[in-house]
């Protein structure tokens, strides 16, 4: 979801740097009609485009798997473009300009054609359109799942559907954003580009838990808070070689599993109605990769491992995480 | 056809650039734009017989900008 908003952020920058693009010009007030529109239009481009991108993805199903190294290059690639874009939103050095998408002076020609013909009703379609070629994190998720559907027609069906279900929530963000951009102008471009960095520092974090890094943002906060203690202690069952691994909606429980070293470990993976995407389970490491069911008991075989060894563990976004610690 | 060249430092998007190239529409005698945001330059091809490199700055300067001339 922060993705997602970094990738708004972004949309609603371009717009709000056309306005202030002619210093002097009063910007006027829009009615909320004016605001709509461009946003219901570019969020029915979007739709189509991602519907389209989901029927691909499904045909290509058979053929192509998203690793978590994958998808951790991937995170890492949309974070330089949100640092690189904040950079040079804030004027920070001239080289950070190389981050503007700047289409051939044919396509400009084509595109100014086409929005005096429309007025401005062309530039939300096609930027809805292009959002294909920026997926977020959650819309990473979605497509895997796409290609995982391995069906043109699954695959478009699960696109049209997340982005249908997504769209009421970037309606109201884009709505109230560019009201606010008429009110504080400039001074909401700096404002977007801060949000942009957090963001690009956000997936950064992701790519480093999707790589089962212990040097991560949310892994280093994890280490200064108080592990679940009292989880830990039920978390070791009666038999030493099974530990047990509740994936709930929003996470792990207990996020740090004390597991005995040197001796083969199963761990239960237990779900309980659990419908976020903390049951697409990950252990980088170990190449361990389980899509669990929403309620049931799925066991992992965990190698043996040397005492002090602490292993990552993490959801197939990289947002929610944990360690096993070998002692 | 003459060749104009301009330096803009105040473009600070693609945007800007496309609002520039727009002068290949609205001002008589310009044949062809070519203006960078990445630059910060502005390339002009236009028919000397029509219009003049001071009306080509000025209406860069109604945009917004402000033109510099390259030699």
């Amino acid at each position: 979801m922060a993705v997602q908003g970094g990738l708004l952020a972004s949309s609603l920058a371009s717009q709000i740097e056309k306005e202030v693009a002619t210093p002097g010009t009063k910007t006027k007030q829009k009615s909320s009609p004016q605001i709509a529109l461009p946003i219901v239009l570019f969020l029915a481009a979007k739709l189509v485009a991602y519907t389209l991108l989901g029927a691909l993805l499904g045909a290509l199903g058979a053929v192509l798997q998203m690793t978590p190294t994958m998808r951790a290059i991937l995170q890492f690639l949309i974070a330089i473009f949100m640092i690189g874009n904040a950079l040079r939103m804030l004027n920070v050095h001239p080289v950070f300009r190389f981050f503007s998408f700047e289409p051939p002076a044919s396509v400009t020609r084509f595109i100014r054609k086409k929005a005096k013909n429309k007025t401005s009703l062309f530039s939300p379609i096609f930027l809805g359109g292009l959002t294909i070629l920026i997926p977020c994190g959650v819309t990473q998720s979605m497509m895997a799942g796409a290609i995982a559907a391995g069906s043109p027609i699954l695959g478009a069906a699960l696109m049209f559907a997340f982005t249908l279900g997504t769209s009421p929530v970037f309606f109201i963000l884009s709505y109230f954003a560019t009201k606010l951009g008429s009110l504080l102008e400039k001074q909401l471009v700096r404002i977007v580009a801060v949000v942009l960095l957090v963001l690009g520092l956000l997936s950064i974090d992701t790519g480093l838990n999707l790589l089962g890094s212990p040097y991560s943002i949310s892994k280093l906060l994890q280490t200064n808070s108080q592990p679940q203690v009292a989880e830990i202690l039920s978390a070791i069952d009666q038999s030493e070689n099974v530990i047990t691994l509740n994936v709930i909606n929003s996470g792990y429980k207990p996020n740090v599993l004390k597991a005995p070293a040197d001796t083969e470990l199963t761990l239960n993976l237990i779900t309980k109605n659990t419908n976020s995407c903390s049951r697409a389970f990950l252990i980088p490491e170990l190449n361990i990769s389980e899509l669990l069911d929403q309620t049931g008991t799925k066991s992992v075989q965990i190698p043996a491992q040397p005492a002090g060894k602490k292993i990552a563990f993490t959801c197939s976004m990289g947002m929610y995480t944990g360690e096993i610690v070998f002692n | 056809m003459k060749t104009l060249l301009l330096e803009i430092k105040d473009m600070h998007c693609s945007n800007c650039a496309m609002k520039l190239q727009a002068l290949e529409d609205d001002l008589p005698g310009v044949d062809t734009v070519d203006a960078s945001y990445r630059s910060q330059k502005m390339k002009v091809i236009y028919d000397e017989t029509i219009v003049t490199p001071v009306t080509i700055m000025d209406a860069v300067r109604k945009l917004g900008y402000t033109p510099e001339l390259i030699p």
